[in-house]
């Protein structure tokens, strides 16, 4: 029983967690990329892989909203929200990597890189305002979700180029990869820390802690040791480095997935600290509806 | 569909009113767009009026979707397989109204053309209804069918007895004209509750009242075994043991009067306006004044003994006294004459009852801390505030704040004698009864039928008394061939005769006779040859239900007025559509005072009427009425009982005279204008004559009515009477004349019942009863039963035959366990029973399954089981899937009390099924 | 100014669901939407229990996270405090839903009716498209505020400027005004009685108060955040 109404919500589910495993994945894969093959081309196949991640996110976020065909709106209102500003450096940056791409002008790819980071960064921060998730609206979920999609992005490198045989890779790839997700236990263990010290549901640490010994062993320590491994026995560099790789990847997903459709229990309602005296309230931060669309409305309603 | 909401072209509100249960009439305003009615709101009108303002409770949101439900039946119907039985398809066929009228006059003129009433002299018609008898309020004209008709049976009940505080109506007429219970909670201080969970059965008026209570700072102390709505909201809950509150009230008069002491008591109020200081003889009867036969106390002014109303006396309270002269009158007018006869004071026997019964002793009873009982009944004695009046449009009151009111299975039942007792008397005893402040009645039926004003009702009787008939037990009077099947008139004399008061009777004994499982010596009743049903669903409402539904199967001929499909009209012949409370019309009392907290500073008329046409061919009752009295030749008849009062108010009267031609047939408007001109002239004393079509524009119409009418006890001092109490002298020797009379007709299977007619309650061990009962009837072992099984009100679901709607599942669904069975956490988890895991409840008759729905706030041997549910053929409802406490409860002449009454409850066992799906 | 806020006393609710019921009809929301409901929530443990019923619906925060999180402007706040939807701007989205702290919002995709596909008149004549798949919730009726404050009429006070629970709690437990106006009905319960809002440690400020006069151990704070 939900004595207080602590319950899953159930309005984003694995569409909207795919935009974060998949786009997350694409950013970091766009900058790490971008920074790999910078200043020469970045291979076709790796760059439309990486936009191809990005907007697969993209689609599954679209297939969940309620108005697929208003969905532009988004796009005219960076200032709003957290979601139209991913939505808008998303906008420029897949055109921005699609020229760079074709018309072969690495600057452009590496601006698409640093806007991949940007969208990252949005990512965490659409999370973070979503005040009635306890997993969620924890600050440490801004690093968890950057050095995530980094890990991933890095990792989906290592396998790609070793998928269409651009091996050997160059070493800093390797270190920042292992950088990445020692970063990524690092977020992972504080998110987790923060997260167990405060009064989020009951189900969602339970969840949460369920999965950390396969994120914290099996995606993070486990790929740093394979990754280590891997530079002293270099017969098995590619199969140790792609199998950490496959790990990180695998276990970015998992865990995203399992933060945003499975361990998001709402808060539930509480009784309050009692006050005494009528309150002084703070005036309505207000906003009005966006005045362009406003007045289009009013004039047809008008007409 | 549009694909955006249509301008309105026309928006109106219209006036009408919900009474879906006692608690009514709540008046509303329907909001009603391009014919179409989409929504319910108070009637703000009555802002002042109303003691909650003219709001409306959760149940007429429900109506919008009653009136649109497509599961409706839209036409009449007929059976076509003549076999009966739940799996048989009744194979219904649509038919023209015209054909159903036909068909049920038709049955009606041949049970006419026999007799009345069958060889065995039980009316040959029958009605039933359900909702305490508020479909009458629904009913137009059709009572008035059924009075021209003559004899008919309402034995066949829906549930009363059983569902019903039964115990209270019986002892609270007799004692203060109160049907009802209820405390004066506008102003009452402390109030002890004894499981009545008035904040979900207190209708508008009763919720806003007590939250206002609250916000004053009553203390409400509830004594019940799991947490209700009502004990959510009250100061105190004590979580007492299933059958045992009669324990802790008497602890609690043991500590008023063997602790606190008399002086310390409301002395005036018993002995001027109590039976307190007669003297009791050593037979169980009044010491007598051989002269006048008056009752006699002991003067200590004059040491001696005095009849009751001899002026300037100081009638003793406590003692025994020697008299030298007296008579005791016995049962069938058995006298004794006495000689130098030791008489004993009525509180002093009502002190030496409750001497051994304390507050320690209880505990071990009832599970309810000694410390709590004292410190309980010494808070209410301390806010009684004796000796306090208050001044009520010129009349001194006395002002006793404090008041105890009792919940159903508590006030009904084995034990209900005790437990209604117990509690007035502790008012008495604090001279807290009908004053301001203090504990109240409402409405009579039995001492009159007036459930609007009581004090109508209030005559001088035997012995310093109010007047009040009982049915006959004296040889010449009593009747040794029940006019009805459940012989309410022959077993049980308290419940009256009069055709209105066969309500009243053992409906369980009915149901039982049919079934051939009660009353062995007399001969098995015929069912009726025509049983109307109308807003009850009996199959599902009462006890024991499978069985309801075979005794069903084998009637002749039933005629249901249906709403939907349901499981009682399952086995009917014809069923044919009602119009619903938004589609039909009748002129109604308001105000006034009447059942729970319906006291009102105002009283008149209010007008329920169609906020549209009714749906498909559903018609309006006065429409079927007349129809039927024409086919029936009753027309004449019928006429003339409308012209009484058979609409609520006689046509003719002081001053006017809007009474029908009785020779003519009348359209529902022309009667219901003539009713609205004669309510109108009555209650404006003739100034203001109203036309239905002003009550249709608005609404009601009324008068003020005074806070003092709230209260009796004015009209009790007026007449120098005494409230009957606390010896039960008259009800002691009805029980041995009823003895006799059964005794005499080889009657001997109601002696358990006969047991209980004692002059003082005595107190009884009622989980050992239901043991013994239990192993006694079922051939099981009581130990294999360890769980009390009860039921809890839901205010969304309660009376509105409502369980088809979908909006009122939707929000009951928000009040907990409306979905399963409450059980205790603690104890589920020790029983390895998880929230949400399926259980299997076994009584010693039949088993159910259901949601575990596990909470703190119940005791662990009990488990709940909100409303009415184990639905199926209802549409809707039937897909609920939710158990039903009616199914498991045992209909038996053993679990029958004295008065007719059996409770709600039963004990089971409980086993873990599956997990949570 | 103007603030418009609403009280919910909790020592006088008895949980009956009236206000809920009362709000699907003036609203017409589809079956399963509830803008406003009543909560009937359990602490303690058997036989120390309190059981208490708690109104809950959108709370019209001074600074509403659903506002901030809405990347169409959708939602807005008037000056008056509420906190608005445009059903035609709305994307349907959800990040409002779950930006919400108070489980307020409401998303319907299909047409949804109490008895199958097929609606019945009262629901045919109501039913509004524009509410197909994008977030709803308690609008403070704000559109009887302000079709009473047209009239002349003052919202809290007069039933036609009033929202629909209010009119209709038969336990006089919720109440509806201007905070700012300090004669206001909603001013005097503020100050005459102790209050608390839910989640006020979010920073959102609602604009829902609810009078009551115990505080929960600190114990069971930790188990009201559910299981």
């Amino acid at each position: 029983m939900n004595r207080f109404g602590s319950k899953l919500q159930t309005h984003w589910d694995w569409r909207a967690a795919g935009n974060f495993m998949f786009g997350g994945t694409g950013c970091g894969l766009i900058l790490m990329s971008a920074a790999a093959s910078y200043p020469n081309s970045l291979p076709l196949a790796l760059g439309l892989q990486a936009l191809a991640f990005i907007g697969l996110g993209l689609f599954l976020v679209w297939l969940e909203i309620g108005r697929p065909w208003r969905a532009l709106h988004v796009f005219f209102h960076p200032q709003t929200s957290w979601m139209t500003r991913e939505g808008s450096v998303g906008t420029i940056l897949m055109p921005l990597a699609l020229a760079g791409l074709f018309m072969d002008i690495p600057g452009l790819v590496a601006l698409s890189g640093i806007l991949g980071l940007l969208y990252l960064f949005c990512q965490g921060r659409i999370l973070l305002a979503s005040k009635g998730i306890p997993s969620w609206r924890e600050p440490a979920v801004v690093p968890l979700i950057l050095s995530t999609g980094l890990s991933e992005g890095s990792g989906l490198l290592i396998l790609t180029l070793y998928a269409i045989g651009m091996a050997p890779i160059q070493g800093w790839v390797f270190f920042s990869f292992i950088a990445f997700l020692a970063f990524r236990t690092y977020s992972w263990t504080t998110y987790l820390g923060k997260l167990n010290g405060s009064k989020a549901p009951k189900k969602t640490l339970s969840i949460l802690n369920g999965i950390n010994p396969l994120m914290l062993w099996g995606a993070n320590v486990a790929p740093i040791a394979l990754l280590l491994t891997s530079m002293f026995i270099s017969t098995y560099t590619g199969l140790l480095s792609c199998l950490a790789a496959a790990l990180a990847v695998a276990g970015g997903w998992y865990m995203k997935f399992t933060i945003v459709a499975r361990a998001s229990q709402v808060q539930g309602y509480s009784l309050g600290k009692l006050q005494k005296g009528r309150p002084k309230m703070k005036a309505p931060v207000r906003r009005k509806p966006d005045s362009f669309v406003f007045d289009q409305k009013y004039e047809k309603e008008n007409a | 569909m549009s694909a955006t909401a249509p301008v309105p072209q026309d928006k109106k509100k219209v006036s009408t009113y919900c009474y879906q249960c006692v608690n009514g009439p709540d008046l509303l305003t329907v909001e009603v767009i391009d014919g179409i009615a989409t929504k319910v709101e108070p009637n703000f009108d009555l802002k002042g009026e109303h003691p909650a303002d003219g709001k409306v409770c959760v149940k007429p949101f429900g109506l919008v979707q009653k009136l649109y439900n497509p599961d409706r039946i839209k036409r009449p119907m007929k059976r076509t397989n003549p076999k009966k039985g739940r799996h048989e398809d009744p194979g219904w066929e649509e038919i023209s109204w015209e054909e159903a009228l036909d068909i049920v006059a038709e049955k009606m003129n041949e049970a006419r053309a026999k007799d009345v009433l069958d060889e065995h002299g039980n009316p040959r018609l029958a009605f039933t209804t359900g909702g305490a008898a508020t479909p009458f309020k629904y009913m137009g004209s059709f009572p008035a069918l059924l009075f021209a008709w003559g004899p008919f049976d309402q034995s066949l009940g829906a549930g009363g007895t059983v569902k019903c505080y039964h115990s209270e109506h019986m002892f609270g007429e007799l004692w203060h004209r109160a049907f009802t219970i209820l405390p004066d909670t506008p102003r009452c201080e402390y109030l002890i509750s004894f499981g009545n969970n008035i904040d979900a059965s207190g209708g508008v008026t009763g919720v806003r009242r007590h939250a206002d209570a609250r916000v004053r700072g009553m203390t409400r102390i509830q004594f019940e075994p799991h947490l209700s709505i009502t004990g959510a909201s009250a100061s105190e809950w004590v979580p007492i043991k299933v059958k045992t509150d009669s324990a802790v009230m008497f602890a609690m008069l043991n500590v008023m009067m063997h602790e606190i002491g008399l002086e310390k008591l409301d002395v005036e109020f018993l002995r001027d306006r109590t039976a307190s200081p007669y003297l009791v003889g050593p037979n169980g009867f009044y010491l007598r004044d051989p002269e006048s036969k008056k009752p006699l106390l002991y003067d200590n002014n004059t040491k001696k003994a005095v009849p009751y109303d001899t002026k300037g006396t100081d009638p003793a309270l406590y003692g025994t006294y020697t008299i030298d002269k007296a008579i005791e009158v016995g049962a069938d007018e058995e006298s004794w004459t006495h000689d130098n006869v030791e008489g004993t004071t009525g509180l002093d026997l009502t002190k030496q009852l409750v001497a051994e019964r304390t507050p320690e002793w209880a505990e071990g009873i009832s599970d309810v801390p000694a410390e709590t009982t004292r410190r309980i009944a010494n808070d209410f004695v301390a806010h009684a505030h004796i000796g306090e009046f208050e001044e009520i449009d010129g009349r001194k009151v006395p002002f006793r704040p404090v008041a105890t009111v009792l919940g159903k299975s508590v006030n009904n039942g084995w034990g209900g004698y005790e437990c209604v007792w117990a509690h007035t008397m502790m008012q008495v005893l604090v001279g807290a009864l009908e004053v301001s402040g203090s504990m109240l009645g409402s409405t009579t039926h039995l001492a009159g039928d007036t459930d609007w004003d009581r004090l109508l009702t209030v005559d001088v009787g035997e012995d310093g008394f109010m007047s009040h008939t009982f049915t006959p037990t004296s040889k010449e009077g009593w009747n040794d061939a029940p006019l009805n099947r459940h012989a309410n008139d022959t077993l049980t004399p308290m419940s009256g005769n009069n055709m209105g008061q066969q309500l009243f009777g053992s409906t369980t004994i009915a149901w039982l006779r049919l079934q051939e499982r009660a009353a062995e010596s007399w001969p098995k009743p015929n069912p009726p040859d025509v049983w109307f049903v109308y807003k009850c669903n009996p199959a599902i409402s009462f006890s024991e239900t499978d069985l309801m539904g075979d005794a069903m199967a084998k009637f002749p001929f039933i005629a249901a007025f249906a709403y939907t499909h349901d499981e009682t009209n399952h086995y009917a012949d014809v069923i044919m559509p009602e119009a619903t409370d938004l589609e039909s019309d009748q002129l109604l009392r308001i105000g006034g005072g009447h059942y729970f907290e319906n006291h009102w500073e105002s009283e008149g008329w209010a007008l329920r009427q169609a906020v549209v046409p009714p749906q498909n061919d559903a018609k309006d009752f006065s429409w079927i009425a007349n129809e039927l009295a024409r086919r029936t030749g009753l027309l004449e008849a019928y006429n003339s009982v409308i012209n009484g009062a058979g609409c609520g108010i006689p046509l003719q009267g002081e001053g006017y005279d809007y009474s029908l031609d009785i020779t003519k047939e009348h359209t529902q408007d022309e009667v219901w204008d003539a009713v609205c001109k004669a309510a109108s002239h009555d209650l404006t004393g003739g100034k203001e004559v109203l036309d239905l079509d002003w009550f249709r524009e608005n609404g009601f119409k009324t008068r003020p009515y005074s806070r003092l009418n709230w209260y009796l006890y004015p009209a009790i001092e007026d007449r120098d009477l005494r409230f009957e109490l606390p010896y039960q002298e008259r009800y002691h020797r009805m029980g041995k004349e009823l003895a006799n009379r059964l005794h005499e007709t080889g009657v001997n299977w109601w002696d358990r019942q006969l047991a209980e007619y004692t002059p003082l309650p005595v107190w009884h061990d009622l989980n050992k009863l239901w043991d013994e009962l239990i192993e006694k009837n079922h051939d099981v072992k009581a130990a294999d039963f360890p769980f009390w099984l009860l039921t809890g009100r839901s205010m969304q679901y309660a009376w509105g035959a409502n369980v088809g709607i979908q909006m009122m599942k939707e929000v009951a669904d928000n009040v907990f366990g409306h979905d399963g069975i409450i059980m205790n956490e603690g104890k589920a988890n020790a029983m390895g029973i998880e929230n949400g895991d399926i259980i299997e409840i076994t009584s010693p008759i039949a088993s159910t399954r259901g949601v575990a729905c596990l909470r703190q706030g119940v005791r662990p041997d009990v488990i709940i089981m909100l409303a009415q549910f184990g639905q199926w053929k209802t549409p809707y409802a039937k897909d609920l899937n939710r158990p039903s406490l009616n199914r498991l409860v045992a209909m038996d002449q053993d679990y029958i009390d004295g008065g007719g009454a059996s409770i709600d409850g039963t004990k089971v066992s409980i086993k873990r099924v599956g997990a949570a799906q | 100014m103007t603030r418009y806020v609403m009280i919910a006393d909790l020592n006088r609710c008895v949980g009956c669901q009236t206000c809920t019921a009362a709000c699907k009809h003036t609203n017409a929301t589809p079956p399963g939407v509830q803008w406003r409901k009543v909560l009937d929530l359990e602490w303690g443990e058997y036989p120390d229990v309190e059981r208490l019923f708690v109104p809950v619906g959108c709370q019209h925060c001074s600074d509403p996270p659903c506002m901030h999180v809405c990347p169409s402007t959708a939602t807005g706040q008037r000056d008056d405090g509420i906190v608005t939807i445009d059903y035609d701007l709305c994307i349907g989205c959800s990040y409002c839903t779950v930006a919400c702290p108070y489980q307020a919002r409401y998303k319907v995709d299909k047409p949804r009716f109490a008895y199958g596909d097929t609606p019945m008149e009262s629901e045919e004549i109501r039913f509004d498209e524009r509410t197909m798949g994008v977030a709803q919730k308690c609008t403070f009726c704000s559109d009887r505020v302000d079709a009473g404050l047209e009239k002349g009429l003052t919202p809290g006070v007069d039933p036609d400027a009033t929202p629909g629970c209010v009119n209709a709690c038969i336990a006089d437990a919720l109440s509806f005004g201007d905070i700012e106006d300090e004669e206001s009905n909603v001013s005097e319960l503020l100050a005459e009685n102790t209050w608390f809002q839910m989640h006020a440690e979010l920073g959102t400020e609602p604009g829902f108060f609810y009078l009551w006069d115990k505080e929960l151990p600190e114990e069971l704070q930790e188990k009201m955040q559910g299981e």
